[in-house]
Formats: structure tokens, sequence, C-alpha cells
């Protein structure tokens, strides 16, 4: 099994190549600048120092991360919502029909997302489209302030995002096996408890893995908070660029930028643990 | 045979792409919407220069890329404000400009020339001029109820103020406001105008330094600081939109084109320099985008009611208290320190 074709070697040299280059690298000197000193001229400067650290510790940044992990959780709740009847209904599908479902929720990636979330302004603005609209079959009179809110934000965000939801939620929802949710209606659970003693548990690993993928994101993107909240700072992402940018504080943007990945692998972390205890609880359940 | 003929073809195609990159390419690095789409057609009809255009939404943006190219990908020809014309220039950004590869230059406005900012025109050539002072729209503000800009802290403005995404312009208000220079470098001044902008923060509805006429285009918001360029072509979609210099003074500023030490093409920017110095050129930049522009050949030929409108062209009165803004050397710090607790604070 050892032996290395010329293939093997190239695929893994490519593969390697561009880890180190386009990962490792790049984390490696945001991970450096982090512990380095403001230049006005080069950017950053020795000495050593924790200073950005405890400045991330101020008030101030505590409570714009909490703000961001706020608005990411909301976003992502809205988004199971929406997704996880959706990929249920999408699983129920004839099989010819589900590649072409799934060819639609994909489609929205060949347009930029940010060429999108301008889109969304259009239809969000005072004297936009939706505010049009209500007031034409009279459901409303004045129209009603969506811009520039946390709101828009939040709708932005689940826009973008819901792929990253539906897409694992269907394909935890392709391996659920009939049978078993037959198996259950014939030991006398109700749908309500099939739901949760069955379909739940069995779909959980999809559950947590497009939360994930809507979270992690969901605290970096700084242009729907730019375009659709008004650039009030509303993100941890929005911070990391205003520093990069504008302050032109490049360590103190890395700390902040090392916090957010210290953030995210940690829920990576979590997210691994629960897979694994998922895994061991059906086992003993199989082997009770 | 076929592979010499693959390689011949690549051969051309790289020396074509590099006499391009070489001759006939102008890298131009500009505010959003501060030049007409004409101009750069015309620009490259008539001299088959490609201009590659790049846009900022503020100083620090623009010098932060600035700093940041290296010298195979930097720009051209760069239009910054004159507090950082001063900037770049002792910081030794600038390529000085050669006056006489310029055609034009006596037509400026000796009144915009030889500032503190950069004596001589050494490394600077005046582009357009203009205003930061206050935007309402009529339809949901009196007219002439608000003339200060402490009128902008009355509470029926709740969420329903723009101010542009610009540390220094926002300051200028808040040191305007407590009877302090807007290029105030006194640590005591700067904080106390901060303080007062957190009075101002729960009006804000909108920060926006790219195109701030839009959110009062889009019925966001009814009154709030704005650019008079801006606010003439706002005017122009929707008459209710309106000007105001307050009465405590509105921020001037000029911004210049500069050639950045590493650029490529240096001719073309010259070339192009000199396109924008023409008086036809100026007068067509000015009545598209409602700046003033400091050529005066281009002022002769300029439209009567343009020419009055004061939007565009202020008069003695409009500029009274009005300040030019400055480069404030370190105390740029203490600006940015507050800028960022201003737009971090959560209310």
């Amino acid at each position: 099994m050892k032996t290395r074709t010329p293939f093997k070697t190239a695929v893994l040299t490519v593969t390697w190549g561009w880890m180190i280059i386009f990962v490792l690298l790049p984390n490696l000197l945001v991970f450096s600048s982090s512990f380095l000193q403001r230049d006005e001229l080069e950017f950053v400067r020795l000495p050593v120092t924790l200073e950005n650290y405890t400045r991330l510790l101020d008030p101030l940044y505590g409570g714009v991360m909490l703000h961001s992990l706020w608005m990411a959780a909301v976003t992502t709740v809205v988004c199971l919502l929406l997704g996880y009847p959706f990929a249920f209904a999408v699983s129920r599908f004839p099989a010819r029909l589900k590649p072409l479902l799934i060819f639609l929720v994909i489609v929205p990636f060949w347009t930029n997302s940010l060429v999108r979330t301008y889109a969304m302004k259009l239809l969000l603005s005072t004297n936009g489209i939706v505010n049009d609209l209500l007031i034409t079959i009279g459901l409303i009179d004045e129209p009603l302030r969506m811009l520039y809110t946390e709101g828009a934000v939040i709708a932005g965000l689940v826009y973008i995002l819901l792929p990253f939801m539906i897409l694992p939620l269907y394909a935890v929802f392709e391996q659920l096996r009939r049978d078993l949710l037959e198996a259950s209606y014939d030991l006398g659970a109700g749908r309500w408890e099939t739901f949760v003693r069955v379909v739940l548990p069995l779909t959980l690993p999809g559950v947590i893995a497009g939360c994930l993928l809507v979270m992690l994101p969901a605290m970096g993107m700084f242009f729907t908070a730019d375009v659709l909240g008004g650039a009030k700072n509303l993100l941890v992402g929005n911070i990391i660029k205003n520093q990069f940018l504008d302050a032109r504080d490049w360590p103190f943007g890395a700390a902040a930028s090392l916090m957010l990945t210290i953030v995210m692998a940690l829920l990576l972390l979590a997210y691994y643990r629960s897979v694994k205890l998922i895994r061991r609880r059906g086992n003993d359940v199989a082997l009770a | 045979m076929k592979f010499r003929s693959l390689l011949l073809c690549a051969a051309l195609v790289l020396a074509s792409l590099s006499t391009f990159a070489a001759d006939k390419v102008l890298y131009l690095y500009n505010w959003s919407e501060y030049l007409p789409e004409s101009v750069i057609e015309g620009f490259e009809k008539e001299t088959g220069i490609k201009v590659v255009y790049a846009t900022f939404d503020s100083n620090e943006a623009m010098y932060a890329k600035l700093r940041l190219v290296d010298a195979k990908n930097s720009y051209d020809l760069v239009v910054p404000s004159t507090y950082y014309v001063s900037k770049m220039r002792k910081e030794g950004l600038l390529a000085p400009i050669d006056k006489h590869k310029l055609v034009g230059f006596d037509k400026l406005d000796p009144k915009l020339l030889n500032r503190f900012f950069d004596p001589g025109n050494e490394y600077s050539v005046p582009y357009l001029w203009g205003s930061t002072g206050i935007a309402i729209n009529t339809d949901e503000v009196k007219p002439g109820s608000i003339t200060r800009w402490v009128d902008l802290w009355r509470p029926e403005f709740k969420d329903r103020l723009l101010l542009t995404n610009d540390m220094r312009e926002v300051f200028h208000v808040g040191l305007r406001v407590l009877g302090y220079s807007g290029n105030s470098t006194d640590p005591k001044q700067i904080e106390a105008a901060y303080k007062k902008l957190t009075t101002l923060v729960p009006n804000v509805r909108v920060y926006d330094s790219e195109a701030p006429r839009m959110p009062y285009l889009e019925g966001e918001t009814d009154a709030g600081m704005i650019w008079n360029g801006e606010a003439f072509q706002a005017h122009g979609e929707n008459p209710a939109i309106e000007y105001i210099y307050p009465e405590e003074g509105a921020a001037l500023w000029m911004d210049s084109l500069v050639i950045p030490k590493r650029a490529r093409n240096v001719e073309n920017a010259y070339r192009f320099i000199n396109y924008v110095l023409r008086p036809d050129v100026g007068k067509a930049i000015s009545e598209e985008i409602g700046y003033a522009t400091p050529n005066m050949g281009s002022l002769a030929l300029l439209d009567v009611s343009l020419r009055n409108n004061r939007t565009v062209y202020p008069n003695s009165m409009d500029l009274k208290n009005t300040e030019f803004q400055i480069d404030v050397g370190d105390a740029v710090k203490v600006y940015e320190k507050y800028w960022e607790l201003l737009k971090a604070g959560r209310d």
C-alpha cells in the first residue's frame, strides 16, 4: 500500500504547498503581528508586547464581541428555522427533482455576495420595493424603516448564509432511513415523539455542522454590516477591517482577528466533542 | 512544430501584455464618484491609454493602501486631500511635479496654489475643492429651521441623521459646536468634542462616505452632514434636498492630483493631469459632480446658473467661519482613539 505514484506525489505536493502558502503562512503572519507594536511607516515593529491583547479586554471591545455573537446567534437560529423544514421537504421530493432543487439553492452563489447585499438595499430602503408594495396593497400607510437597522443586517446575513445551513441538513436527511421512521410508528410513537426521539437525534450532526457554517462567517461579514447597517460597527469583522484599513493599527487588528479564530476553534472543538458523544450514545442504544 | 508555434503564441501574448503594462495604462486611484465616466472615456479615446480606475472612500484607506502596494503594483496618480498631501510629502511618498511638463497650470486660481500643505505646489496639482456642510430634506424638515451644526442634536432627529464616515469631518462638527477650531491639536478640546459627539450618536442612522447623497434620496435620513457636490447631485434628483452652510462654519477641503514616488507610468500621469487641466474638461467635471473647479479657464466657461449656484460656488457670506482642513500632526492619534471609541460605543 505504500507505493507512491507520481500522480499521488503531485497531488500531495500541490495540496500541502497550497495549505502552507495560503493558510499556514498568512496565519503565522497574523499571529506574529498580534504581538508586535504599531508603526506609522512599516505597520509593525518590535519589541514584542501583549498590549494588544490587554486592549481587547477593554469592556468596549467585549461589548462589540458579545453583540457580534448575539447577531450571529440570531442569524443562525433564523437559518435553522428556515433551513430545517426546507431540507426535509427537498429530501422527500422524487429523486429526479432533487438535483434541480439543490441546484437552485446554489445558483445565487454565481453572483458576488456584495452585489447581492446592495440588491437587498434596494428592497429594504424607505422608498424601496418592499415598502412600495406594502403601501400599494394598502397593508401600511407609512413606510417601514428597515434599512440601517440590526434587523436589516440579520436579514442580509440570513440571505447570504442560508445555503450553508441547507446543504449539510440536506445531506443528513438524505441518509435518514425511512424504515427507522416506520419502525417508530409501528412501535406506537406519534409524529411528535418520532420527531423528537428519532429524527432529531439522527439529524443532529447536520444541524450542528450547519450552525457552525452559518455562525462563524456571520461574525466576520463586515460588508453586510457596513452596507445594510450603516457602518455602525456592529460586528467584530468591522472592528478588524477598520484597524487594518482606517486606523492602520495592524497589531491590534491581528489580535482581534486571532481572538475571532480562537472563538471559532472552540466552537469547532465543541462540535467535534458533541458528534463523538452522539455516536457513542448511538452505539450504547444499539447495544442495549 | 506544433509545440514551437504554441510557444511563439505564448511569447507574443506575453510581449503584448508587457508593452500594454509599460506604455498604455494609467493606474488612477480616486475618491468614489469623483470623476465622470465621460472624462475617462474621452482621455482613453484621445490618447489610447487605458485607465485602470480604482476608488477609495477615506483618506485613511487610501493612505494604507498606498503604503502597502509595492513598486510592481503601485498607482500612477492619486487624489488625496490637503492634509494627506502634506503627510505623504513629508514621508517621501510623492514624486515632485515637473511644472515644465504641465500645460495650463498657470490657469489655476492663485488663491488655491502655494498653500500651507504644499508650498510652491512642488508635489500637487489642485483637482477640485468643496465643503462639508448640512443637508436637509425639506419634505420632512421645515426649511430655515436648521441653520447651525448644533441643530442636529435636536431630539426630533432621533435615528434620522447621516454623518460622513470621516474622522476629521465628524470631529470638525464636534469642535466647531464647542467653539474650537476644526483643526485643533489640543487633546482636551478633542476629548470634549468626542464627549459632545457621543450625545449625537443616538440621532445617527448611518455613516456614509461612499455616496452620502443616497440615504437622503432613499428616504432614510432627513438631515445631517453631506459634501456640497453630493448635495448638488441629490438636489438634481430630488429638489427637496437642500444644502446649508452652518453658522459655526463648514469644513473646507481641497483634493489634489499627486504622483506617488513608485508610479510606473509617470508620463501617462502627466498626460492625464494635462487633460484635466484643460478648461473644457475641468468644466465637464465641475458640471457633472458638483464640486468647485480651481481652474479659472473652466470657471469662465461655466454656465451662469452653475457659476451662481451657492451649493457649488459659495459666496463670501457662506464662507464665514469656514476653515480649510490642515494636517494636525501627531494629534491625529488622539483623533483616531476617540473616533474608534465613538464608533464602537454602544448606546
